[in-house]
Formats: structure tokens, sequence, C-alpha cells
């Protein structure tokens, strides 16, 4: 036990008393400006009345259904093309993951940039082939869409590396095997590697979500949440409760009703898939 | 060493009821009022949202701050630099974590708030009179009749136009109300293929908050009641104040998706808009970026029943939890001095609060600056509610929610409404 002191303290400085502060907090009406006061559920209550709080829920949830899947499905596709044998791999590898090391204000300013309305990237092209300029930003049917695009194309890059990770270590004599059967590629993909590539799966599923659930500095960047709240997400609007409207015993039961969303996401999504372990 | 659940949840217990406990001692409600009559010395924090870049740091530390310490050498400033954006978070856990900066900048609006909370820390009445202020520029300053802050620098929202478009349309005179405004925006909207190249009027490239507050003071109407506990602008006045920006765009006159992106010249410049809401710094952006139109853009105050124009800026104030009052008491007094304030002015293109600058040479080579300071007796200033932090953030995505069709205008203006009461019911 005393091997896991160091981990231990840690975790308990630094997530244990936070989260149990957070949840103490959050039946207050702390302010960081006076004494807290008990107001019972009263901020859980704000909180799931709050018609922008809501909103905030849709959002995140259309975004995170849109993000996951769609990053996770091109990823596998990148991580198997990059898993042949083929010619500059290592540059690709590296180019498909960039995004994921690059600070996302970076990469929410470039983007800004190709979503500007006049003089973007996004516009001039699509104004060659004759499309007419959109305001990606600005607009409340393609802002929530444009964020979207930005986050898939973000999220690529890591799940891409787990996936090829998972690939490699895939065991090549059941593939042998397969081949001496008859079964076709398509066959093989289907009936050995998706399979077998469950567990990583699982694990990219859940920190995606996760991830996606804790959308916040492109959104911060790229749309401040607008325009009329069609792409604030929770943790946004979190942040806006704590450290703009100084209402941070509302942000805790904000904070917590996103913690119980990913609790219950991951939990379902376990007893959906039987967990990490592979079976099926 | 074993750790059995019971060690386990008492420490989970004590650190929880530690960590509680330190939320709440770092409240400065609970530390004495400072006492700014001690000897003027010690080391004090200075939370700056002015000053930006290398230019900004070299006048304040190399310019300004050297002059304060001619004159008080025990004291030493340690300045954190902030942007106006990220002001609000640093001092949020600047409290939070009870080590709020002996000075803070302050946005317009946000000294009722703070005072009420007992944040920051009120100045004598003599500092109101040390210099000539306009009435209007130290409003925002004070809370409950106190002066909590010395203003520095004013940042008006004003309304520019194109004069060579006016011109080209032979129209002679600037808007007086509402009606010529559309009147006039209609004129000057030009089209090309069915498809608008230029729009009339363009309010939206400023915030669509403050734009909608210059509107509703024009228009005779009011966001508080004087003890800031009732809303007032649920009223005919502040739902016209929106209906004007709906009504525009229905005319073609005025387009949401038409407006100023950051960084990029302003609608006016690039010839897409004939008259735009701007801020007063528009002159030093033209001088930048457009010098061949410095002539040819105007400025006016826009009123429907009352001429009014809304005046931001940034002020001083002095925590209430300072360890060393006095020396943040004496820096305070030395940023609100005509030398700071009109080098900040300056360096940002920003009017000075004192009105004994308008014959600086600043001023007198700034026609925008010097607009904004003769029109000083139509300012208005937003906030005026210990809810405004909380409000604030509230107003612009409620307004858009009318004006991109999702609510009208008086249903957008009731729902803020209902936030600004709730806002204020929890005071």
């Amino acid at each position: 036990m005393l091997m896991v002191a160091p981990a231990f303290l840690h975790a308990l400085i630094w997530i244990g008393i936070p989260v149990i502060a957070a949840f103490v907090l959050s039946f207050t009406n702390y302010d960081v400006l006076t004494q807290p006061r008990f107001n019972g559920i009263q901020n859980y209550l704000d909180a799931l009345t709050d018609p922008v709080f809501r909103r905030g829920m849709l959002n995140t949830l259309v975004y995170a259904f849109f993000t996951v899947p769609v990053a996770m499905g091109i990823a596998l596709l990148i991580a198997l093309m990059l898993d042949t044998q083929l010619r500059a791999r290592a540059f690709f590898r590296t180019a498909v993951f960039i995004p994921q090391v690059t600070a996302t204000i970076a990469v929410a300013l470039v983007w800004l940039w190709i979503y500007d309305p006049r003089n973007g990237l996004l516009n001039a092209v699509l104004g060659f082939f004759g499309v007419p300029a959109q305001n990606w930003l600005s607009s409340t049917t393609w802002a929530m869409p444009s964020v979207i695009a930005v986050g898939i194309w973000q999220g690529i890059g890591l799940k891409m590396l787990i996936y090829l990770a998972a690939l490699q270590s895939l065991p090549k004599d059941v593939y042998e095997a397969a081949s001496v059967d008859g079964a076709s590629k398509t066959r093989q993909f289907f009936s050995i590697t998706l399979p077998l590539l469950k567990p990583a799966t699982f694990f990219v599923f859940v920190t995606s979500v996760i991830s996606a659930f804790q959308a916040f500095d492109l959104i911060y960047i790229l749309t401040d949440g607008g325009p009329a709240n069609t792409t604030t997400m929770m943790t946004y609007e979190i942040y806006k409760s704590a450290f703009r409207e100084f209402r941070v015993g509302y942000a805790c039961a904000q904070s917590i009703i996103l913690f119980v969303f990913l609790l219950l996401l991951t939990l379902a999504n376990r007893r959906l898939n039987g967990g990490d372990s592979g079976r099926h | 060493m074993d750790f059995s659940r019971r060690s386990f949840l008492t420490a989970m217990g004590l650190g929880t009821a530690a960590a509680v406990a330190g939320c709440a001692t770092t409240s400065p409600s609970g530390s004495s009022a400072a006492d700014p009559t001690g000897p003027v010395e010690g080391d004090i924090t200075f939370l700056c949202a002015l000053f930006e870049g290398a230019t900004g740091k070299e006048t304040l530390e190399g310019n300004l701050l050297k002059q304060f310490n001619e004159k008080y050498p025990d004291v030493n400033v340690t300045v954190d630099y902030t942007d106006y954006g990220s002001l609000n978070e640093k001092i949020t856990t600047g409290l939070a974590s009870g080590l709020m900066p002996d000075v803070v900048t302050l946005g317009v609006g946000w000294i009722p708030p703070f005072a009420f909370k007992k944040a920051i820390a009120p100045l004598p009445e003599s500092l109101a009179t040390r210099y000539t202020y306009e009435e209007r520029v130290l409003e925002p300053s004070r809370f409950d009749g106190t002066l909590y802050a010395l203003p520095m620098v004013l940042d008006t929202r004003i309304v520019a136009y194109r004069k060579d478009f006016f011109e080209e349309a032979g129209i002679t005179g600037t808007p007086q109300n509402w009606d010529e405004l559309r009147e006039v925006a209609k004129q000057l909207t030009v089209k090309e293929g069915g498809k608008v190249t230029r729009v009339g009027f363009d309010p939206f490239s400023i915030d669509l908050r403050q734009c909608w507050e210059t509107f509703l003071f024009g228009n005779s109407g009011e966001l508080f009641s004087a003890d800031g506990r009732q809303v007032l602008f649920d009223s005919p006045e502040g739902v016209a104040s929106l209906q004007i920006f709906l009504d525009m765009m229905a005319d073609g006159s005025a387009d949401f998706a038409v407006s100023t992106e950051a960084g990029q010249p302003t609608t006016l410049q690039q010839g897409t808009s004939a008259i735009m809401m701007t801020n007063n710094s528009l002159y030093v952006q033209l001088q930048q970026q457009s010098p061949e139109l410095v002539d040819k853009i105007g400025t006016f105050v826009l009123g429907n029943t009352n001429p009014a124009m809304l005046q931001g800026g940034t002020m001083v104030s002095q925590s209430a939890s300072s360890k060393n009052p006095a020396a943040a008491r004496a820096l305070v007094e030395f940023l609100g001095s005509p030398d700071a304030v009109l080098v900040a002015s300056e360096q940002r293109g920003s009017v000075p609060a004192i009105s004994d600058l308008k014959d600086s040479e600043y001023v007198q080579g700034n026609p925008m600056v010097a607009f904004a300071l003769e029109n000083l007796s139509k300012a208005r200033s937003e906030g005026g509610t210990p809810a405004w932090m909380e409000i604030r953030e509230k107003i612009k995505p409620t307004l858009e929610t009318a004006i991109v069709g999702q609510q009208t205008a008086q249903q957008a203006i009731d729902q803020l409404a209902g936030i600004a009461n709730d806002a204020i019911g929890r005071l």
C-alpha cells in the first residue's frame, strides 16, 4: 500500500478533493465574492430549467453524435491505409497526427480564416465551382456543422494512432488461416479485424465521447457559443457561469450534471459492448 | 502503512472541508476594509487590461511606473497584463485563490457588482473633484453614491458614415431619428444582380449588446432603476430598440451576415456599408489601414427621441483585501492622473476620461476622440445593477435569437427581462 501512496495522494489532492468540493459547492450559492450559503437543489433545478443550458446539452449531444462515430470511421480507414507498406507512410502518419498535437488556439485561428465569409479559403474554393458564399460561423444553419467539421478533423489523429497500434498487434496467424480457408479481404476485415479491434474501439469511443463532451476551446475561439446559442456547449456554459457570471455554485451543479451524463454514457457503452474485454 | 476504507473516507472528508473552507476564507467580504492611511510602501500587484503589447509594456513600465517610483520609491509594482476578454477570469481566479491583485482595471458597469460584494475599496470623494470630469464619466465609477474607481480611458460607441457615399446619393445631412436613418439606409443600400453589395447600415460590427443599449438610450429607455433592483428595459422603448434592427433587415438595408470580421478592415473601409456603429478607435485604424479614407468618414450621435452614445471604458480600482492599501491607493491615484490617462488613451486611440485633456495635442489630432469628448454630455453607460456581471453575458445571445428570427423582439426582450429579474432576485 505504501507503494501506491504517491499515486493515491496525487489522485486525492487533484481529483478527489476537487470533485467532492465541486459536489458540495453545487448545493450552495457560492459566488467567489461572499461566503457560500446552502441552497439545496436549487442550482440543479435552475440548470435543468435553464433554456440556454438545455440548449448546451442538446448541442453537446449533437456535436458528440457527429464527431465521435465519423472521426472514428475515418480514423480506422486511415489506420488501415497506413498499416500497409505504403511509401512515405511515416510522413502520412505524422501529417494525420499533427492536428492532435497542435494547440487548439492555433488550429481554431486557421479555421477562422478558412471560414471567413469574404476572404476565407472555403468560400474561395466553393466560389470557383460556382457555389455561393456562406457565412459559416455566423449562420444558425452552418455554425454547428462548421464546428463539427473542425472537431472531426482535429480528433482523427489520436484515434488513428490508437487504431494503428491495435492493428499492428493483431495476430498474423489468424489472417493466414483465413486466407488458407479462402476468406476475402473484406470478409477478413469484418470477421477478424473489427471483432479483434473491439477493446481498442471501446477505448477510443469512451475517450472520444468524453473529449467531445468537453469541447470548449474550439467554441471559445470560433463562435463564442453563437449565433443565438446555436453552438454553445455544456462546458462553455459551465465556464461562463463560473468565470463570467461568478455563479460558481451553479457552475458546480452544471459540472455534476455533465459528470452524470458521461458516467451514464460510459456505463451504457460498457454494457452494450461487453466492456473492454473483447468478449462478444 | 495501511489505508482502510474509514481512513480513506476521513481523509476525503477532511480534504473537502479544507477545500470548501479555503474557498470561504478567501472571500474579501471577510477581510477588513483596506486602510490607506499607512506608509506608502511594499509590494503590490496591478492587474492591467490596458497598455497592450510590447509598446504598451514599455509605456507603462518604462515610463509611467518609473515616474510613480520616483515619487514612491518604496513601492514595488508587479504588473499582470491581460486582455479585456480575460480580465473577468483573472479577477475570479484571483478572488477564489485569495490572490486578488491590489489594483485592478475594471470595465464600465463592473463597479456595482464588485462594490456590492465588497471586493473593491471605496475611494475618497475628493478624488472625484481633483480633475475636471464630465459627470456622465464618473457615474459608472460610483455605487450607492460612493466613489469606487477612477476612470482612465473611455471607448464610446458612435455612428460613422461614408461622406462620399452620402454625396453620391445626394444626401446632405445626417439622420436625426430612426425614421430618417431607415430612409437614408435604404437609399444607400446597393444591390447588384439581386445581391446586396453594400448595406446602408451596419449595426452588427460592434457587440450587439452595446449596439442595442445605444439605441435604447437614444430612444429614452433605461436599463434598470436607479437602485439597480428593477428591470426597466422591458418597455416599449426597449422592444423598439431591437425591432429597429429587424425592420432594417426586412428593408434589406442591414444584414446580420455583413459585419466586420476580427482583425480586418471595417465594413465602412471595405465599402460594404455606408453607415456603421463603431468605436472611436476607428480613427487610428483608418490612419494605419486606409489613410485615403480619413477625410471621407464622418461621425454623428444618433438618437430617436434623445441623442445618446454609449460610453464604455476602463477604470482603475483598489482591492478591498490589499495588504498594502496605502501603496495601492497611491497607484490608483497616479493611474487616474492626467499624465497616465493621456498616455493610456494615446496608446490605444481611446478617449481620455479627464475633460481638461481636450486641448492636448493627442485629442486635437484625433477627430473621433475630439468628437466623443465634445459629446460626453450625451454619453450613457451600461450596467447599474449589482447583478450586471451575470446579466451582461445573457444580453447578446438573447437578442440574437430575435435577429436570427427564432423569436420576436418582444419575446426576446421578455426572455431577457426574466433572466435579469432572476439574477437580481438572487442578490
